[in-house]
């Protein structure tokens, strides 16, 4: 596969310069005639009851915040080099939990000595937690800086484009590094075109794994007396202390990396006057460490031990438990390879001058078992030459991964396991609407900025297994005068 | 894999058309009628690639850059 995606790169290369070298002298408009600066931000937030952290239960509470700007510049009349540096922030209640344990919590106690009178206070420093909320633990936030530069070259009657691009992402306990190339050729009077991409990514995971599972692969089956469980009560379902907690079944892995490797194909017809459609397919593949580390699972034919506060066993599956965590059998354990393919179709209408249609469909398939549909449309109404208001719908239904079970129904005989619900099967809705303004003259200026455009978008998202989420989008697209 | 027939199909009858000129493509080039998905489009995917299992065809990224799926 890997040879393969070099050789079409190659490929793809050698036929861009090849049909490069057509009618210099003709009069050339330039791809791009000034540099482009686009200023983008969102807000995203969700919550849901099936954190993947606490093995299927626990809320799942996430606000991310992220920024991209986008340089586009024109080289020389046939070149652009487009640059994108962006941030994303998050804060979550479910990452949180890779260690629950708060352990400042400060208690008072009375107790009467023979006399009836002695009453002491004491500080209690055992450590609780839940998976119902956020703990004060180092992962429950985390920034993702990520860089990428994309280099296009058309030729002089613009009927060949070339493009390469590499990109960098790192993240605190994931680096990703990404390459590659992709070659689109324009025929019939323009009407058609056909579009080739290969694209590798390199990425490495630096694994995070639960506390009580990072104990033990730390120190083996003494791990209660040594490190961070030193001293700390561990409880079985009853409540009663017990010592003969033992998540055997994890081993740490000894593969970190995550290798993807794409290779795309697009096609592109105007029909009419009025409507053009696209169709896209995508071959991926990915290997290596497929699982994420810090995702608890427990089995159903595994004793259940808890640290905390013992009042909160008989409720632990609902926000009624304030303070009890419940040890992990293992962490999620998936295959090292995936195969996706999945396969799309765009067609846009242009209904009349106030009103487009924009439609999309896709179908997918992986080797994990998955099927999934995916179905949108889009109505941009024009109000005014400078305002477009669009709704939006989008459905999604996908069936479950052959490797998920909920909370406690896996079984510690089971090669794969994960119970992480974006792998379950369900069905989601997102609605929203977008609103876009334009001014082709640049009017409004900001230093040598002229604004050409403001896009926003406003999304409301539910799946069928309780998540739900918002998110708002913002685009603000600028021209160097 | 049943879903092979219809696309090649439709691409087959795509051939057909009759090519649009240039001076005739006034509602074509219009800025909503674009293939492509718009810049501030792509949080949403990103968000989408985490939530769901399926990912691509969409002439996006289709993998690398986060520990998501």
């Amino acid at each position: 596969m890997k040879k393969a995606l070099i050789l079409v790169v190659i490929l793809i290369n050698l036929t861009a310069f090849a049909q490069d070298k057509e009618n210099p002298a003709t009069f050339k408009k330039r791809v791009l005639e000034n540099t482009e600066v686009d200023f983008l931000l969102s807000y995203y937030n969700q919550d849901g009851t099936h954190s993947p952290v606490s093995g299927g239960i626990g809320s799942e509470k996430l606000t991310d915040i992220a920024s991209n700007i986008v340089v586009a510049v024109p080289i020389n009349e046939d070149d652009v080099l487009t640059i994108d540096v962006g941030i994303s922030t998050y804060t979550s209640a479910s990452s949180s939990n890779i260690n629950p344990f708060n352990s400042n919590k400060t208690s008072t106690s009375t107790s009467s000595g023979a006399s009836g009178k002695s009453t002491s206070t004491t500080v209690s420093t055992a450590p609780y937690g839940t998976p119902w909320q956020a703990s004060s633990g180092a992962s429950k936030s985390d920034q993702l800086t990520s860089v990428s530069a994309n280099y296009s070259h058309s030729s002089d009657n613009r009927n060949n484009l070339w493009n390469a691009d590499v990109s960098f992402s790192n993240e605190f306990d994931y680096t990703s590094v990404g390459f590659g190339g992709g070659f689109t050729k324009l025929f019939n009077e323009k009407n058609t075109e056909i579009s080739l991409k290969a694209n590798a990514y390199l990425d490495q995971w630096r694994p995070i794994y639960p506390t009580e599972l990072h104990e033990y692969g730390t120190y083996g089956a003494n791990f209660q007396n040594q490190g961070y469980l030193t001293g700390v009560t561990i409880m079985d379902r009853y409540g009663n202390k017990s010592t003969n907690y033992l998540p055997s079944a994890f081993a740490p892995y000894s593969n970190s990396n995550r290798n993807s490797y794409s290779a795309s194909i697009s096609f592109s017809q105007i029909l009419t006057k009025k409507i053009q459609l696209s169709v896209f397919m995508d071959l991926l593949k990915q290997e290596g460490l497929l699982a994420t580390p810090y995702q608890r699972v427990y089995f159903a034919d595994k004793a259940n031990y808890y640290i905390g506060q013992s009042q909160y066993i008989p409720v632990y599956g609902s926000y009624e438990n304030k303070g009890v965590y419940q040890l992990a059998d293992d962490k999620e354990r998936l295959p090292s390879t995936r195969f996706k393919i999945p396969i799309g179709a765009r067609i846009n209408f242009y209904i009349n001058e106030y009103v487009v249609a924009r439609a999309y469909y896709r179908y997918y398939q992986d080797n994990w078992g998955i099927q999934a549909h995916t179905a949108s449309i889009e109505l941009p109404i024009k109000i005014n030459s400078k305002f477009t208001a669009y709704p939006m719908y989008r459905y999604y239904t996908q069936t479950a991964s052959d490797y998920f079970a909920p909370y406690e129904q896996h079984l510690s005989t089971e090669k794969f396991y994960t119970s992480d619900y974006d792998l379950s099967k369900f069905k989601s809705n997102q609605y929203g609407l977008g609103f876009t303004y334009t001014d082709i003259f640049t009017r409004a200026r900001i230093f040598i900025l002229g604004l050409k455009s403001i896009d926003l978008r406003l999304n409301h998202y539910q799946r069928s297994d309780g998540l739900s989420a918002n998110i708002a989008s913002f685009g603000f697209k600028f021209e160097v005068q | 894999m049943n879903k092979w027939p219809f696309f090649l199909i439709l691409i087959l009858a795509m051939q057909s058309c009759v090519a649009v000129k240039e001076y005739d493509k006034l509602y074509i080039n219009d800025p909503d009628m674009k293939l492509a998905a718009k810049q501030a489009e792509k949080y949403e995917t990103t968000f989408q690639v985490y939530r769901e299992a399926a990912a691509g065809a969409n002439g996006g990224k289709t993998g690398g850059g986060c520990g998501c799926n």
